[in-house]
């Protein structure tokens, strides 16, 4: 009986799970510089600023992430610019990726995450928060690798997540974050900030030590204002982010007496096998395609070859296709 | 010590169809891969030469070296040509498929456009009463129809032997455009079942051996071989029969001849046309047919 289809066994079938992980470069002059600061983009709202990779009018340009600016009510002042909208921040920010306490008030960034009442209970009252494009930080931003280098005053400091593939905290709402240090050594107590692998967010503190306006962020500059200044201090901020990639595996495989004939029409002269001289002659077919289809021959996926693979009835072949979700 | 041979195992990518996208959007569960099969669709086998002077390494040099496109996502465009599994080795023979334009008069393409002519209407009908390699589409009444035969076109082997059974074709695939006609039975006009329309509206019907007898048959063996009414000239295998009837939107309006067709002057009247293919795919064998179709209304 002559077959154009293999059925697929359960044993010819693989689930994987693959983990990417891609270098996210953005540079001082992305930020602030290049682009004439056409590639930031504020909105009459005011209440946070966007960065392009390139001028936003333009088609191609991709939104790599924005910035904004929040406190809590300890800094609240009916003076401040956009005192209402800086406090909505904090606390829109806070109850997404901290959550709530056990009286359904909104916490507040911890700055070690382990919500003491005694110890080192300091909490980060006025952020900074660098919400990453998804396009950027993909399922998530790999846990250690987070960098970003700003000028403190004629000094540039370097904060990242030293440390963190080993040590992170898991009592978010939105999944895992680290802690944000200045020095490699990190040392429990002197975090600056936090940053949440599976949203992709930043928190910085916007205390003496990084940020060197930042008396004038709670004041006199609105959010955009802020954001401005954050920008103009940026040097180099890197991370990897991770892609996990579900796959599944088909093992098609190619026995001796398989696939040895063609339906091309090329294959045949009238009804003689172009590649036979006489019935002994082994038959000879190329393989260039590999079709995936549903039990009703519904063709599902197809895979290509990079050249032709040569199947006779002298050899046997297991074509490995992964489907990626 | 040499490295052991590791060219038995490739790793593929695969990319979804949009039938496959579809599907998997549905969430109803028909997105699952059951099968599999291989295609070479880009491999000209007349560059084989197995008569070159520098031996068997060099026979197929140029098929090895023939570059390969990359993936269509239409499902429609992919695996045209299929490879086909048959335990015997020693086969020299496969079977084809042609249209048999000798069988009769009603069987014959029309000459002048070297394919049929499908009327959609009454009117268009009566116009092109008579003339050959016409279809009646609108009532399916006389006229003409299509026939396929299968078998072994060779003359080196006699038509009065039997074509083994592995390779008689049991099953056909007839796939056709849903906007403009179906598929009914040459003799009784029946509609033939549809077994499913693909998302670019292409009906598939599934047609087998002894289950579809007004459309499938097995070919006698002629009394007199070779026969001058067999367009096979070797052992014969099945024979498939059907006719078109237009759709409704064919008979009745002129929307899509204006969009998919064009205008053509005959013998002094204007009419509208669409020229499409009916695809004819063995099941078993993979081999395939594609039969030009001129729909035809009168202006």
């Amino acid at each position: 009986m002559a077959t154009v289809f293999k059925n697929l066994l359960s044993n010819d079938i693989a689930t994987t799970r693959t983990l990417l992980n891609e270098a996210i470069p953005i540079t001082g002059t992305i930020v602030s510089g290049t682009y004439n600061d056409e590639n930031i983009k504020n909105y009459a709202h005011g209440m946070f600023q966007s960065v392009y990779d390139y001028p936003y009018l333009s088609s191609s340009a991709n939104h790599i992430f924005d910035i904004t600016y929040g406190y809590t009510s300890n800094y609240s002042a009916s003076a401040n610019a956009q005192n209402a909208k800086k406090l909505n921040i904090y606390n829109q920010m806070a109850q997404v990726l901290v959550g709530y306490d056990v009286t359904g008030s909104i916490r507040k960034f911890d700055r070690d995450g382990d919500f003491a009442t005694t110890g080192n209970n300091a909490k980060l009252e006025n952020c900074v928060f660098l919400n990453y494009s998804r396009l950027l930080t993909k399922d998530e931003i790999k846990k250690g690798s987070y960098r970003l280098t700003v000028l403190s005053g004629s000094t540039e400091i370097t904060i990242g997540d030293y440390g963190a593939q080993n040590d992170y905290r898991v009592n978010s709402p939105t999944g895992e974050y680290g802690i944000l240090y200045t020095a490699s050594a990190a040392t429990p107590g002197t975090g600056v900030g936090l940053v949440y692998y599976q949203a992709g967010v930043a928190v910085l503190t916007a205390s003496a030590g990084i940020f060197d306006s930042y008396e004038s962020f709670t004041g006199s500059l609105t959010i955009s204002g802020t954001a401005d200044n954050v920008r103009s201090k940026w040097v180099d901020n890197d991370f990897n982010n991770t892609t996990e990639l579900n796959s599944t595996v088909y093992f098609c495989r190619l026995n001796n007496n398989e696939f040895n004939y063609s339906s091309n029409p090329t294959y045949l002269s009238g009804s003689k096998i172009v590649t036979k001289q006489k019935s002994t002659d082994p038959s000879v077919s190329y393989v260039t395609s590999i079709g995936l289809y549903s039990a009703d021959n519904e063709l599902l996926a197809v895979a290509k070859l990079s050249e032709p693979l040569k199947k006779d009835q002298n050899n046997e072949l297991t074509l490995r296709v992964r489907l990626d979700y | 010590m040499g490295f052991l041979d590791n060219s038995g195992d490739i790793i593929l990518d695969a990319v979804l169809t949009d039938t496959g996208r579809a599907r998997l959007a549905k969430g109803d569960g028909t997105f699952r891969i059951a099968k599999f099969a291989l295609g070479d669709d880009e491999i000209d086998y007349a560059l084989y030469d197995n008569s070159n002077p520098s031996g068997s390494a060099y026979f197929d040099l140029q098929i090895l070296q023939t570059p390969v496109l990359e993936a269509f996502t239409n499902n429609t465009a992919n695996l045209n040509s299929k490879l086909i599994s048959i335990a015997r080795t020693n086969l020299l023979y496969l079977p084809t498929m042609a249209v048999n334009t000798l069988f009769s008069d009603d069987t014959k393409l029309n000459e002048s456009i070297n394919m049929f002519y499908v009327t959609v209407d009454n009117e268009t009908t009566t116009t092109l009463n008579g003339v050959q390699g016409t279809i009646n589409g609108f009532d399916n009444s006389g006229g003409s129809y299509v026939r396929v035969d299968q078998g072994l076109d060779t003359t080196e082997v006699s038509q009065k032997r039997n074509l083994d059974s592995d390779l008689v074709e049991t099953q056909y695939i007839i796939e056709l455009d849903t906007r403009l006609g179906e598929i009914t039975a040459e003799n009784t006009g029946a509609t033939a079942t549809i077994s499913f329309i693909d998302d670019d509206q292409i009906a598939s019907y599934y047609l087998s051996l002894g289950t579809d007898t007004d459309f499938v048959n097995t070919i006698p063996i002629p009394t007199d071989v070779p026969s001058p009414k067999m367009i096979i000239d070797g052992p014969l295998g099945t024979l498939l029969k059907f006719k078109v009837l237009a759709s409704i939107d064919l008979q009745t309006s002129t929307f899509l001849f204006t969009e998919l067709g064009g205008t053509v002057n005959l013998s002094g009247t204007d009419f509208y046309y669409i020229d499409s293919n009916i695809r004819v795919t063995g099941a078993t064998t993979g081999t395939r047919l594609d039969i030009p179709v001129r729909f035809i209304k009168q202006q």
